[in-house]
Formats: C-alpha cells, structure tokens, sequence
C-alpha cells in the first residue's frame, strides 16, 4: 500500500463504463436475452373512474401467436401493501390509463395487435381530475413524503402579519410534471421454479428485490433484480412500477420468460409523477426586511389507490429566519394515477414559490434580493434547533454576484430594452437536504494487485459508478485503474435506493469504510494478499444514527438572465449560473453534468414543462415527448455551475453532500424573478408560456413591437 | 400489412393504382409515428424512397421543379437562394436527423394545418404535381388542401413533386413555438414580395388548412403598386393594415399548444415583423433580390 498517490476524488475522471455506453456495449433491462422469451403488452384503462363489466379476450386469444390474456378475471392475488403494484386485484378502475389487462404473446407485435382487441367493459362514475382551490374533499394529511408532520407552527404567524411593517401574501401554482426519463420502464422476468429473476430499469435493485418479493410471497433470498445500467430514472424508478410486478406475473402465467417495456404514452399514466400544487405565500417584515411572519400553506393532489402528500413547504421550515412560521399540506383525493417523487420533490416546488415571494418582499421593501436573504439568515435550523453542520447559501449568493456581474443592477422593472427584447436579471437561493441511508459494502483485495468493491447501489446516468470507484480508491489509496466497482445487482451487499439526492453519500460511506477496513486487515497481514484474497465488510447503519445531531443540507444560488418579445411572449434565457455548497465535490465532471442538468430541468419547469389533465377522459392530454416540452439544445444558451468547496467534518467519510436534485432547485423562481425584472410583470402560474405573457400584455410597455 | 418498394416511378403509379389504399411512405417521420401511435393503420404501405427520380431537382423554364423526395436538408444546403423562404422553414423542421429524412412532398401528403414548408409554398405560389396512371396535373398550394390533414389527392395518385418560381425579392418565414427547435408551430407565416408584380402570403397552424390573406395580399399590393421603384419607408397604418388583414384570414382554434386568441395576436406581430424585415431588404436592394 502507498499513501503518496495523488487523491482522484476531486478530479473529472471519465465515466468507468463511459466507453461501454457510447459503444452500445452497456446492456440496459430491455436488452437482455433469454431463451423463448414471451412479450407483454398491458391494456389501458379507457375511464377515470368506475367498474370493469366485463372482459371479452377472444378477438385477442384470436391473434396468432397469443399466449395467454391476463386480468382480474384470471390473475392471481398479489401481495404487498403498495396498491398500485397489485395489478389485477379488482375491478375496481381508479385512474385512466391504469393496467387492467394485459396480453402476453410469442412476439412483440402479436402482443400489441392483441392488446388493442381486448375488449373491456365498464361501468363508468364521474369522474374528478382537476386539483382546485379550495377543494371540498381537501383534507390535512397525517404525514407528508417521507415521514414530515403535515403541519409546523411557531409562534403566532397572523398577529406578526397584523404587525408587520410589510406584508407579501401571494399565491403561486405549479402543474403537473412527468419524469420522463430517456429509458422506459421495463423488465424481462425469469422464473426458474421458485426463484425470481428481474432485469429491471430502476433506481435500486435492493428496493425492487424486496418489492418483489413482498408481492408474491417469497423470502428476499429467492429473488434477484438485475440493473448495472439504468437510462435515467429521476424519481420515477425510485418506487417500483407495475411493469415489474406484470413480466413476472405474465413469466410465471405461461411458464416462460417474459419482457415487459412501456411506451411512451403509458409511462404517463403509470409511472408516476409530481402532483400540481396551489401554494399561498405570506411574508411579514420588518422595515429593515428582517422577517417576523413566514406561512406557506400547500394544496395538492393524491389519489384514490394511495395517500402521497409531497412535503412541498417543508423547505420553508429552515431556510429562513422567522420567529413565527405556519406551514400547512392539504391534499385531495381525486381519480387520478397515485403521484410520487420526481426532481427534487418537496423542495423544488416549494422553494419556487418561497423564492418567488422572497423576490416580491425585496421589491416591497426596496432592498437588493441578495441583501434581504442574508438580512435573514438563520443562526440555526429554526424548526429543530439543531446547528448546521455547515451553510454557505450566503457565500453561494455573493460568489455569484461577483460571477454573474449583479452588482450596479438597477432593481427597476420593465425598462431595459434591447431591440424589440425586454432583458431582465433575478436571483433565487437553493436547498436540498444532505441526507444518508444505511448501506452495506465489501472490498476484495486479490492476489494480481487488483480490488473489488460490491454494493447492490444504482446508475441510472448520474455517475455514481465512476464516483465509487474514486471513493474506493482513494480510501485504498490505490489508483482507480486498479479498482473495479460492482453495484446494480441485488446479489450484492444491500444499499439504500438512488433517490433523495442520497445514493453517493449512503453508498460511498459503506464502500469507504469498508476500503478502510480493508487497509487495515492487509496492514495485519503484513501487506500480504493471500492466495485466495482477503475481504471487509461494512454497514453504516450504526454511523448514520449520529447524523440526526446537525441540520444537514447543500445550498446553492440560482442567478437568470431573461429576454422577453412583448410581441409575441416568448422568453429567452441567455444566461443561467447556479453556485453551490455541497461540501467536497467528488467528480468534477459528472458534477457539474448534475448541476446543470438540474438547472436546465429548471428552466423546464419555468417555461416549458407541464402535464395537462384531461378534464373530460381523465389522464393527460399532452403525453408524448412531442407535446410534453423539455428544453432543446437551443433553448440552452450559456449555462454554468461552479461551487464552493466545503470542509463539512459532520457529513461522512467523504464530506459529500448530494448534489442529483439541488441543481433544479430555485431555478424556476429565478427565471420568474428575471421575468418581473424585465417586465414589470409578475408571473405567478407555471409554466410562463408566451399566451400567458400576452394575456398581461396591457400591463407591459411596448406591446405592439 | 402489405409493404410495397417500387424502383421506378411507373412501378410507384402502379402500385398506387393496384393498392389504391396503400400509404405513401417517404422520409417516415410522419407516418411512421402514425404506425406507432395506431393512429394509422394502412393495409399496405408504399415505400417510395428507392425511387432515384424523386430525389432530384432541376429548373424548369422560369420556374424550379423540386421532387417529392428532396429533404428539408437539402432546401437548406442546395435552394436557399432561390427559394428563401421555405430554406428558412425547412431550418426550423425538427432535429437535424429529422431535416435528413424529411421532405416537402412528404410534409404536402400529410398536409397538416402546422406542416411548416406549406406557409412558404403558399406564398411563393407554389404547384403540386400530382400524377397517377391515368396522368399528371398540377394543382395550385392553396387548391390542394382540403381539410385538416386531407388534400385533393385522389387514391391513385402520388405527389410527384412541386414547382415554384425562385425567388424575385424578399421572403420571409417567421413561427412561433413552445420552443426553439424540435417544435410543432404554435403559427407561422409566410411573405415573399414580388418586385413589381405583387405579394404572396402563407399562414400555418392557424385554420383548418394552411392559408393564404388574398385580403392581405391585395391590400399590400395595391400600397406597394407606386412604392417598388421608390424604395421608401412604408407608412405605419399600411403595415398595421396588413398585419390586421393577415390576422383576419386565420381561422384559429384553442389547442394544447396555444390559444385561437394568442394565435390572432402572433399572426398580426408575425406579419408585420416580416413586412418590415423584407421591405428593408428591398429598399436596400437586399439579399433577396438577388
């Protein structure tokens, strides 16, 4: 062993399995062979809401080719306590687009023009799709995701309203977004007699193997979810999905492998997605801009299946110095698919609205946007009391400044003009919780000079692969060609799921003590590998009980800078740079990958993404990716993330803290915030689409350009 | 599903009059994700990318004759002088793989409201050449729409290709969409000025087909008669006019993509930008005078 190598995290090594992926060599779920594979096409929902009469297979069991027609009628009783992953169960229709069918065919086509002649009958009810203020059926849930009180109050927030010298009570609303990762959901299941194996898209094979498991009664052991390489996930792989659950299902039905890919189209009805919100802000200040009265009060919408409630207020809990705080989730249940994690969820929507309305309290007070943030500025965690265990959202803001060219800005809105574009700048703040889950990792040393580290952790694109093997090597103290890092494979050692901007630090604390041990069992062998290897173990459970002693988060700043054709109410973004604190920055190159990607989901989610629901069918009217808009090459002009190194003791052994989500965090507000500078108008309805902007022309100078 | 490769445009003729419901089949990037949708379900498709003649174009007295199968790319690399305005809405087609696939006959036989070559097409005053085993006629633009995604093509006949004159003066093609690239216009427009004879006109994803402002053409005609030789400032009102009247041929519809409100209101900015951007290129002796 050698100490004087050069530390590799830090730097921007390439992906280890880069040269797999541009090659086609890396083999995704779908692609897996099998011999005698059976292809699965589930069938839709047609209805919102209601009963299934009937199911007439016949002109299906009629398509050459055909094995078998799955449904209620014939499938047998799942387990598990997630009951949009017992397909089947009833005949009870909850959403549009939920599996009540599926056909199972030799081929691929024959599965398809089967599914199209399964003829289901309903019962159709009416139906209710559509999140509204003020809902009748609105009701405070008992938790909001994952385990967050639904409510929070401190002090007495409408008597400090009353009081304070300046108020801002505002309201913002989100839509709906769908993930859309670039790889659909799919499995190919393989039965031989009572062991189960999936090759799977998600975001942690452990997870799904449980999932699994729980779903037709067997012992974890019996089961294993195969997923080295995943095509992107962002939250919507983070839960199982029912396409799982159907390829072994439909293996098991006619005794063979089984495959299972979603299209498009049904990726929106089942996969899951990020609930629209209505969110009142209320800020009361003193004339100094230090903050008496925070409330952020949310509405949002769950299903009938499942309760999940995002935590969408639950940044304003900490991020701000307020001595009295009101935060509330209401939730209603209407007849639509179950949401659930997407992007950051919780922070990104909320800090969008916060943001948004810190934006109109630094106007109301006539203060710089930067300067009202630091005036308020918490000493320590205000909800919990805890100290930071490091924040420099103050540092990200003034660092930012500086790179953006902020200072000399004249706050005035709606005057600067170039050519037919009105241009202004705005700034947000950002946050995400820097959170860890327990873990198990081994590290191998063999006799040849090489060393294996195995842990059952995920790539779904982010570069946790390659930021593992920089972790093992440096805790080694070997050079990363000699490692090789094995994760994606429930066969491993047991890791927590990619998800909650959480997979490096849960995973990369096991496989650096677990390297450490390593070290120390070699140094007692006298630096001698034996002939058959030599192997530690280690699981953080145990670690991870400490962390609950600090208030653990990454923070960043978000700075925009937007034209705006009062013609026509496009929005251009020239620019976008997002600063960030997330302590010790583990790859440079798949880092800044991540911040920007989140940033550019950002600007998404101000401009461009939304899922519209289908009023009269129930689903999503627009649910295709030539419809449901992300951003084009070209609608990402300059577009940078630096950060600040942070020497963070309380986080982990690598003094990492997540960085998959915070990068989209905050982006939006800015955006929105830069709107108002260059128009003099506020937007307050995402996304900021040109009808939108037109619709508040009169209010903005020049319309007829 | 029959699949039908002809190697010779007789052998395409042909085909088409055997398999009257055969659907033509070009770069695909229509029809292909009709056949994935389910949203087409023909019983024979006719696959006319092996037929060398449709990949070509040539001129053809004062005007250019353009095969069905010439893609979005090469109007952008190889026509751009002289057919200005459709290069510029052939940039704006999807992704580049999309441009390299893609063609204006292709983009003709879906006929779609928001296919973005028909704007120019129309205002450059364009033909289609439709041809069957019984014969060939041509059809101008604005008669061969005749109806959300249905056109004059009776079930024998193929798109043969268009033709159009070049260029004589400035021309123009402006679309507005949810983004910058890969986008289904939210509207578009086209303007070509004619020095010395008159204006055409084309408007997209604005009414049930693609249309041309006759009103508009004849009100901008009319001003310009005594203005081509003295190249100077068009009067304000003589602009607003003409934006109104562009505004005032759409017929618009409230979709997923935008509103019949916002759309009116685009036309009218659309119209009057692209006035005035090609009346400056006249009155400089421009680029599209060439």
């Amino acid at each position: 062993m050698t100490t004087d190598i050069e530390r590799v995290t830090g730097t921007a090594l390439d992906r280890v399995e880069g040269r797999d992926k541009v090659t086609g060599l890396a083999r995704y779920a779908y692609e897996y062979p099998a011999d005698d594979i059976a292809y699965v096409v589930p069938v839709p929902a047609a209805i919102a809401r209601g009963t299934i009469t009937g199911i007439d297979p016949g002109d299906a069991l009629a398509v050459p080719g055909v094995l078998t027609v799955l449904s209620f009628r014939n499938a047998p009783p799942l387990a598990g306590n997630d009951p949009e992953l017992r397909i089947f169960s009833s005949d009870r229709v909850s959403y549009r687009g939920q599996m009540v069918a599926a056909v199972v065919a030799d081929t691929l086509e024959a599965a398809a023009e089967a599914a199209r002649l399964v003829h289901v009958g309903y019962d159709a009810e009416p139906h209710d799709v559509l999140l509204r203020p003020d809902h009748p059926e609105a009701y405070v849930p008992e938790k909001v995701n994952p385990s967050f009180p639904a409510v929070s109050e401190q002090g007495d927030v409408e008597a400090a309203l009353g009081d304070a010298a300046v108020t801002v009570d505002t309201t913002y609303t989100t839509p709906a977004y769908h993930n859309n990762a670039m790889e659909p959901h799919a499995t190919l299941a393989v039965w031989s007699g009572d062991r189960l194996t999936a090759y799977d898209s998600n975001q942690g094979s452990s997870t799904a193997r449980d999932m699994l498991a729980a779903a037709f009664g067997l012992e974890p052991g019996q089961v294993r979810v195969v997923s080295p390489h995943v095509g992107g996930g962002f939250g919507s792989k983070g839960t199982p999905r029912p396409q799982i659950v159907l390829a072994a299902l439909a293996a098991r039905a006619v005794g063979r492998p089984a495959k299972v890919a979603l299209t498009r189209q049904h990726m929106f009805a089942v996969t899951g997605y990020r609930t629209p919100s209505i969110q009142r802000v209320r800020l009361g200040a003193d004339a100094s801009g230090r903050m008496t009265a925070l409330a952020h009060e949310v509405e949002e919408q769950t299903s009938t299946l499942k309760e999940f409630a995002e935590q969408t207020a639950v940044p304003s809990r900490m991020m701000y110095a307020a001595p009295n705080r009101l935060t509330t989730h209401r939730v209603v249940a209407l007849d639509v698919a179950t949401p659930s994690w997407m992007r950051a969820p919780g922070e990104c929507p909320g800090m969008y609205a916060l943001e948004s309305a810190m934006d109109e309290l630094a106007v109301a007070c006539g203060l710089d946007p930067i300067e009202l943030r630091v005036r308020n500025e918490p000493e320590e965690d205000p909800e919990s009391g805890l100290p930071w265990s490091s924040r420099n959202v103050v540092a990200c803001l003034r660092e930012g400044a500086a790179w953006f060219g902020w200072a000399g800005r004249d706050p005035a809105p709606g005057v600067r003009r170039d050519g037919r574009w009105l241009v202004g700048t705005g700034v947000a703040a950002s946050t995400y919780p820097a959170r860890r889950r327990p873990s198990e990792a081994t590290a191998r040393a063999t006799a040849d000079g090489r060393f294996t580290v195995r842990i059952a952790a995920a790539d779904i694109g982010t570069g946790s692969r390659t930021a593992l093997t920089q972790i093992a090597a440096d805790a080694l103290g070997v050079p990363p060609e000699r490692v090789d890092v094995r994760i994606g494979d429930s066969a491993l050692p047991t890791a927590s799921l990619a998800g909650g901007s959480m997979g490096t630090a849960s995973w990369g604390s096991a496989v650096a003590m677990a390297c450490v041990r390593l070290r120390e069992r070699l140094d007692g062998a006298g630096g001698e590998v034996p002939e058959d290897g030599i192997e530690a173990r280690y699981d953080t459970a145990d670690d991870i009980k400490a962390d609950a002693a600090y208030a653990r988060h990454a923070f960043g700043a978000q700075f925009a800078e937007v034209r705006v054709d009062p013609g026509t109410g496009e929005i251009r973004v020239p620019r976008l740079l997002g600063v960030f604190a997330a302590g010790r920055i583990i790859n440079a190159k798949t880092a800044r990958s991540q911040f920007i990607g989140g940033m550019t989901m950002g600007l998404a989610m101000a401009l461009l993404e939304e899922s519209v629901p289908d009023a009269e069918f129930g689903g999503f009217l627009n649910h295709d990716l030539a419809q449901y808009h992300v951003p084009a090459n070209a609608d990402v002009a300059n577009i940078d993330a630096r950060w600040i190194e942070e020497d963070d003791p309380h986080l982990n052994p690598m003094g990492s803290k997540g960085i998959g989500e915070i990068g989209i965090v905050g982006t939006a507000a800015a955006i929105g915030n830069a709107v108002h500078h260059a128009t003099g108008v506020r937007f307050r309805d995402l996304p900021i689409r040109p009808d939108r902007v037109l619709d508040r022309a009169p209010q903005i100078g020049g319309r007829n350009l | 599903m029959r699949f039908l490769r002809p190697h010779t445009w007789a052998e395409a003729l042909g085909a088409k009059a055997e398999f009257p419901d055969a659907l033509p089949l070009m770069g695909g990037t229509d029809v292909m994700v009709d056949v994935n949708f389910g949203r087409a379900r023909p019983n024979a498709l006719l696959d006319l990318t092996a037929i060398p003649e449709l990949r070509t174009w040539a001129p053809d007295g004062d005007a250019l004759r353009v095969g069905a199968g010439v893609t979005y790319a090469r109007l952008v690399s190889e026509l751009a002088d002289r057919l200005p305005a459709l290069a510029a809405a052939s940039r704006t087609v999807g992704s580049p793989q999309i441009r390299n696939r893609g063609t204006a006959g292709g983009n003709l036989g879906s006929a779609s409201p928001a296919g973005d070559a028909h704007p120019p097409l129309l205002a450059g005053g364009a033909e289609v050449e439709l041809e069957s085993v019984r014969g060939a006629r041509r059809v101008a633009v604005e008669e061969f729409f005749a109806g959300p995604k249905r056109s004059v093509l009776e079930p024998d006949e193929l798109i043969a290709g268009f033709r159009a004159r070049p260029a004589t003066g400035p021309q123009y093609f402006a679309k507005v969409g949810t983004r910058n690239a890969m986008v289904i216009a939210v509207c578009s427009f086209a303007l070509a000025l004619r020095p010395g004879e008159g204006v055409g006109t084309g408007i997209g994803s604005a009414g049930p087909t693609p249309l041309r402002a006759y009103a508009a053409e004849e009100f901008l005609a009319g001003e310009l008669a005594d203005r081509w030789e003295k190249r100077d400032a068009l009067p304000g009102p003589v602009i607003g006019e003409f934006a109104e009247l562009v505004a005032g041929a759409a017929r618009p519809i409230d979709d997923v993509r935008g509103t019949a409100d916002y759309r009116a209101h685009v036309l009218r900015v659309l119209a009057r930008r692209t006035l005035t951007w090609a009346w400056a290129d006249h009155c400089e002796g421009g680029a599209g005078c060439a």
